[in-house]
């Protein structure tokens, strides 16, 4: 039987997990949740996560959800993943831990809540919210300092000082890729200045090859789709949460 | 080789790891680093974690921070750590993993949110934040109804229908624990309802006397310290 991912190619973490399967060679049957169309919320997922979110995966009777637990299990149990995706070594897999956890309140809490208030809310329901997006903002900004400072320290093109990409790599980069998504102006002010965070995800990119681009052609779209809907809201949006964080200094 | 904890046993992971070791018998030396000090902002101690948080170990020259990065790798390197902590069967190994990870954006953001925001914050000579307190309060209670809904079943004490306790279960209920400082009536109004949640945090503290009890003697003395600190606070306006 076949190994069932649930995904949305629009969720960062959905996109880890495809990203390793398909790096692998894993065979793997996609089931897209379209979270827009509220199918997460069907009594038919619940059955799969009762946490509603996706992704989440099974392999056989064996049900399992959170990207990074999913990551993992597929790393121990397929055969063919090379090693250092997940490495057997105890103090290099510790590492990996260490960022995989702090991704959550970190990189993944920043960028997630900047584009879900900047750009993405409508597509889920919910709308704009340039307040918690400006407050997001400091939240991404910092992280991105810090994987620049403490993560990608060192000679190696990955993260950890590593020669390879590890599952943290496809985990962090796939966050960070969200962002393709929001306004110009904005992408290239929070990216720009970090050129180190830059190469690695091309790095990340070419390791991947051409699996990437391809996990990723999803966002092209919904960016396009969103610049003809609220091509003037979006920016008067960002343009007055500057004004109110200018207020604020004074 | 020797093994260094640094924590403040006021921090719900630093908790997490201490008991830990206590439980299995692992010989450490605890470096206690007071955050209402300041003393995780020193340039000493971003040398031990550039991240600047507790917990955070030194095992001869290997270093690492984050808790559950640590509770595994103990589980790991000490060959005395009992199978049911961080179980080898992968798919086991698998679900401690999951609830690990929901752990952080859900009762950890949730709980820490809270107390900080409706209690402990006046430790840091900053008024309440009542605004803050509620948003996190609803991420708590629905963190706490989806732990007796789901990750509690009826016929096991454990987390994830287990007989016997992982690292999970410490990193979680430590983590609950820690709404023993804010005041008996928001802790009653919180916890009170959640039956099967203290009956597993008791089940806890059972399987692993009597350790968990004294490293939580600290809360009664704070919870007094800062209802004090309340009165103050309510006496200055």
């Amino acid at each position: 039987m076949r190994l069932k991912v649930y995904a949305d190619r629009m969720s960062q973490p959905s996109r880890a997990v495809v990203l390793f399967c398909k790096s692998n060679g894993i065979d793997i049957e996609e089931v897209k949740i379209d979270l827009s169309k509220r199918q997460h919320l069907t009594p038919e997922f619940r059955e799969i996560n009762p946490m509603k979110q996706v992704p989440a995966i099974v392999d056989g009777r064996f049900k399992l959800f959170e990207s990074h637990a999913i990551m993992i299990y597929l790393a121990s149990v397929f055969p063919g993943v090379a090693d250092h995706w997940y490495p057997a070594d105890v103090f290099k897999r510790a590492k990996i831990h260490s960022v995989l956890d702090w991704h959550h309140s970190n990189l993944r809490h920043g960028a997630h809540t900047y584009v879900l208030n900047s750009t993405l809310g409508p597509a889920l329901g919910q709308s704009l919210n340039p307040n918690a997006a400006a407050e997001a903002e400091k939240v991404l900004l910092a992280s991105l300092a810090k994987i620049e400072s403490v993560w990608l320290k060192g000679n190696g093109r990955f993260l950890l000082g590593s020669s390879q990409p590890s599952i943290a790599d496809l985990s962090l980069v796939c966050e960070i890729m969200q962002l393709e998504v929001v306004d110009k102006k904005d992408h290239d002010r929070i990216l720009g200045p970090h050129k180190r965070v830059l190469k690695w995800i091309d790095d990340t990119k070419n390791a991947t090859a051409p699996h990437f681009d391809e996990v990723h052609s999803i966002l092209l779209k919904v960016k396009e789709k969103l610049k003809k809907k609220h091509p003037d809201e979006a920016k008067n949006n960002i343009q007055s949460s500057r004004k109110t964080s200018l207020h604020s200094k004074m | 080789m020797a093994l260094k904890l640094y924590v403040d046993r006021m921090s719900q992971p630093s908790r997490a790891i201490l008991l830990l070791c206590k439980v299995s018998g692992i010989e450490f030396e605890e470096v206690k680093i007071q955050i209402t000090k300041s003393e995780h902002k020193s340039s000493e101690f971003a040398e031990i974690n550039p991240m600047k948080q507790v917990p955070a170990i030194v095992h001869g020259d290997f270093k690492l921070f984050e808790s559950h990065a640590i509770l595994i790798y103990l589980a790991s390197a000490f060959p005395g750590v009992a199978d049911h902590w961080y179980p080898a069967d992968v798919r086991k190994r698998a679900k401690v993993h999951s609830v690990l990870d929901w752990h952080h954006s859900n009762l950890r953001r949730g709980s820490a949110g809270y107390v900080l925001n409706s209690t402990i914050i006046l430790a840091f000579g900053q008024p309440i934040n009542p605004k803050l307190a509620a948003e996190t309060e609803k991420i708590l209670s629905a963190s706490l109804a989806a732990i007796e809904s789901f990750w509690l079943q009826d016929d096991a004490p454990f987390l994830l229908g287990n007989s016997q306790p992982s690292i999970a279960d410490l990193a979680l209920a430590c983590e609950v624990m820690q709404i023993e400082v804010v005041d008996e009536k928001d802790r009653e109004r919180i916890l009170g309802p959640h039956k099967r949640i203290l009956k597993w945090i008791e089940d806890l503290k059972n399987a692993t006397e009597p350790h968990f009890d004294e490293l939580h003697s600290i809360m009664l003395p704070v919870r007094e310290k800062l209802k004090e600190l309340k009165v103050q606070a309510a006496t200055k306006l």
